[in-house]
C-alpha cells in the first residue's frame, strides 16, 4: 500500500510530506519536481534501487527506475546506464494526475526496496 | 455486490475470408441490445461500453452513445455506462461530451454513469493526434472541465492547455445533480489510487483476484476518506472489476461454450496495445481472429516475432501468471474466469469476491465468437439462479459497510452503488 506513513527513509519521507502538502494545495506542478528531487536523492542514497529488475512484456528484465512515469518528467536512459540518474523536463506544467502518479511510483518504490 | 454486463462489441473475421459477412455489424449490434434487455429485465444493474476506434475485429464499439440512447428506450431500471468515453480533446470535444452525457442522462431519466479515460493504443492516438506523453493530462482537463460544463449557468469559458473556449450556456443540464457518477479507467493498481484520490469509481480492467481485491478496496477508500481532491462536484466511490463470464449446466459445457471468447479477447487486446503489434497493424489489412487461430503453429515453428512482441501463446497461458501487471491482465483475461461454469461453481467463486467488499463485478460476455444464444442462456441462468442472493446481501450488508467506509467524508457523493 503506497501509505506514507510506512516510509522509513525519514529524508524521503519528509520530500513526500512536502510534495503531499503541493498536492493538497493544488499544486501539481511544484510536486512534480519536488517528487524527481526527492527520488534522484533517495536513488542516490540507495544506489541498489538501480540493479533492481521488473520483467517487460516478453518476459526480458529492465531496470525497475525505467517504469519512473515518462509524463514529462523523464528519466534520462542514458543517465541510468551510466549509473548517474537524471531527470529531463520537457513540459513546464502537470496536472494533478500526472503529480499523483509520480507520487504513488516513489511510495511504491520506496515502499518496495524496504521489503 | 452489484452486477454489470461490459462490451467491446468483438467481431472476429471469418477465418475463411477476409473481410466481415455485410450483415456482421448490423447482427452484434443488435444482439447486444437484446441481450441488455434481458439482463435489465432480470435486474442488472449495470451495462458499460467502451469507446474504441479503429481497432477492427477487437472492438467495434466506437459510438457508443448512440447504443445507449437506444438502451435508454428499450430498458427500464439497469444504469447505463460509458466504460469509458475518450476525452483528451482531440477525439471528442468536451463540450460535445457534456452534451451527449446530460442528453442521454435525461433519456434515461437518470440513469447515465460517466466512464472516463484516454486509451493507449496507436491506431486511436495516432489517429486522432494525441500525444501520448501528453494524454493523461489532456484527460484530466477535459474531464474537470466537462463536469463544470455540467453544473455551470452559464459556463464561464475556459483557456487551457489542450483546448479553450468562450462562455457559453452548455445545455441540456444532466438529470443527476450534480453531474452523473464519475468513473476512470483503471488497468493499473496506480490508476485505481488515482481514482480515490481525484474521488472517482475505479473500473478496474486488470481482471484482479479477490486477494488483490481486498487490498485495494482498504487502500482505495482510505484514500477517499483521508486524502481525496475530487475532480468534479460529487464523489464516486466505487470499485468494479471485470471477469470473463460463461454460465451453463455444467462446467464442461460452459467453458466450451465460452469458446475462444477470453483468448481472442487477451490476444486482441494486447496486440492493438502492444506498440510491436497494434503500432503496426495495416488497417483492413490483417486477419486478427485467424492469427489467433494460427498462433498454436506459430509456436511450434518457434516464431521470433511473435515470441518478441509478447502476445500472449497458448503455451504461455497454461504456464505461471507474468510478473508484468498489464501483461498479467492479459494473462488473467485469456484464462477461463471464476465466472465460467455452473451457477455453483460461480456462486462460489464470486463470493470470494463479495467478501472483499467488491462494489460491482462487470461480466465480459460477448467476445470472440460466442454464439449469442449461449450469451443469453447464460444471463438468464445467473439472472434468475445466482443475482437475488447477491442483491439481497448487497442492500443489507455491503451498504452497511460503506456507510462505514464513507464515515466522516464531507464531500457530496453522487454515487449507484
Amino acid at each position: 500500500m503506497a501509505n506514507l506513513a510506512d516510509v522509513t527513509d525519514t529524508q524521503l519521507r519528509s520530500e513526500l510530506e512536502t510534495a503531499h502538502g503541493q498536492l493538497r494545495s493544488n499544486q501539481p506542478t511544484q510536486a512534480v519536481h519536488t517528487l524527481s528531487d526527492a527520488f534522484l536523492a533517495y536513488l542516490e542514497r540507495n544506489p541498489s534501487v538501480l540493479q533492481k529488475t521488473t520483467p517487460m512484456r516478453d518476459g526480458r528484465q529492465i531496470p525497475v527506475v525505467m517504469r519512473w512515469p515518462a509524463l514529462g518528467a523523464n528519466l534520462s536512459m542514458e543517465s541510468i546506464r551510466d549509473g548517474r540518474p537524471r531527470i529531463e523536463f520537457t513540459r513546464e506544467r502537470f496536472a494533478m494526475s500526472e503529480a499523483l502518479t509520480y507520487y504513488e511510483f516513489t511510495v511504491e518504490t520506496a515502499l518496495g526496496e524496504q521489503s | 455486490m452489484k452486477f454489470g454486463l461490459f462490451y467491446e462489441l468483438q467481431l472476429p473475421k471469418p477465418l475463411d475470408g477476409e473481410t466481415w459477412d455485410p450483415d456482421a455489424e448490423r447482427r452484434i449490434f443488435h444482439e447486444m441490445l437484446e441481450q441488455v434487455e434481458l439482463a435489465d429485465r432480470l435486474g442488472f444493474d449495470y451495462v458499460f461500453e467502451v469507446e474504441h476506434h479503429f481497432l477492427e475485429e477487437y472492438s467495434h464499439s466506437s459510438a457508443p452513445e448512440m447504443m445507449m440512447a437506444a438502451l435508454s428506450q428499450r430498458t427500464k431500471n439497469i444504469r447505463l455506462g460509458h466504460g469509458i468515453v475518450l476525452t483528451p480533446p482531440k477525439y471528442n470535444h468536451p463540450a460535445r461530451i457534456a452534451e451527449r452525457i446530460s442528453a442521454l442522462d435525461i433519456l434515461s431519466n437518470g440513469r447515465a454513469e460517466f466512464g472516463t479515460g484516454e486509451s493507449a493504443s496507436d491506431m486511436e492516438l495516432g489517429g486522432f493526434g494525441v500525444d501520448r506523453q501528453m494524454k493523461k493530462a489532456m484527460w484530466e482537463e477535459a474531464t474537470r472541465e466537462i463536469t463544470n460544463m455540467m453544473v455551470s449557468e452559464p459556463y464561464p469559458g475556459f483557456e487551457g492547455e489542450f483546448f479553450s473556449m468562450p462562455e457559453r450556456n452548455v445545455i441540456p443540464k444532466p438529470l443527476q445533480k450534480p453531474h452523473p457518477p464519475l468513473w476512470v479507467a483503471a488497468s493499473r493498481r496506480e490508476t485505481t489510487m488515482v481514482a480515490a484520490r481525484l474521488g472517482m469509481g475505479s473500473l478496474g480492467f486488470g481482471f484482479e483476484t479477490p486477494e488483490e481485491l481486498g487490498e485495494r478496496a482498504r487502500e482505495y477508500y482510505r484514500l477517499v476518506r483521508e486524502e481525496c481532491f475530487p475532480i468534479g462536484h460529487a464523489i464516486n466511490p466505487a470499485l468494479a472489476v471485470l471477469n470473463t463470464f460463461m454460465c451453463a449446466e455444467t462446467d464442461e459445457e460452459a467453458v466450451r461454450r465460452s469458446a475462444n471468447g477470453p483468448g481472442f479477447f487477451s490476444y486482441s487486446l494486447g496486440y492493438y496495445y502492444n506498440p510491436m503489434t497494434g503500432g503496426k497493424h495495416q488497417p483492413g489489412g490483417h486477419n486478427l481472429h485467424r492469427a489467433y487461430t494460427e498462433l498454436g503453429q506459430a509456436e511450434k515453428t518457434g516464431d521470433g516475432a511473435l515470441a518478441a512482441s509478447g502476445l500472449l501463446t497458448r503455451d504461455a497461458i497454461a504456464k505461471d501468471e507474468p510478473q508484468e501487471e498489464v501483461q498479467r491482465a492479459l494473462y488473467r483475461a485469456a484464462r477461463s474466469g471464476s465466472a465460467i461454469g455452473t451457477v455453483d461453481t460461480i456462486r462460489n467463486n464470486i463470493k470470494k469476491y463479495e467478501e472483499q467488499h467488491l462494489d460491482t463485478l462487470i461480466f465480459v460476455a460477448q467476445c470472440g465468437d460466442r454464439k449469442h444464444e449461449h450469451i443469453m442462456e447464460s444471463i438468464e441462468r445467473f439472472g434468475t439462479q445466482v443475482l437475488p442472493e447477491f442483491k439481497e446481501r448487497h442492500e443489507t450488508e455491503h451498504r452497511a459497510w460503506r456507510k462505514q467506509q464513507l464515515d466522516g467524508v464531507d464531500f457530496p457523493i453522487n454515487s449507484s452503488i
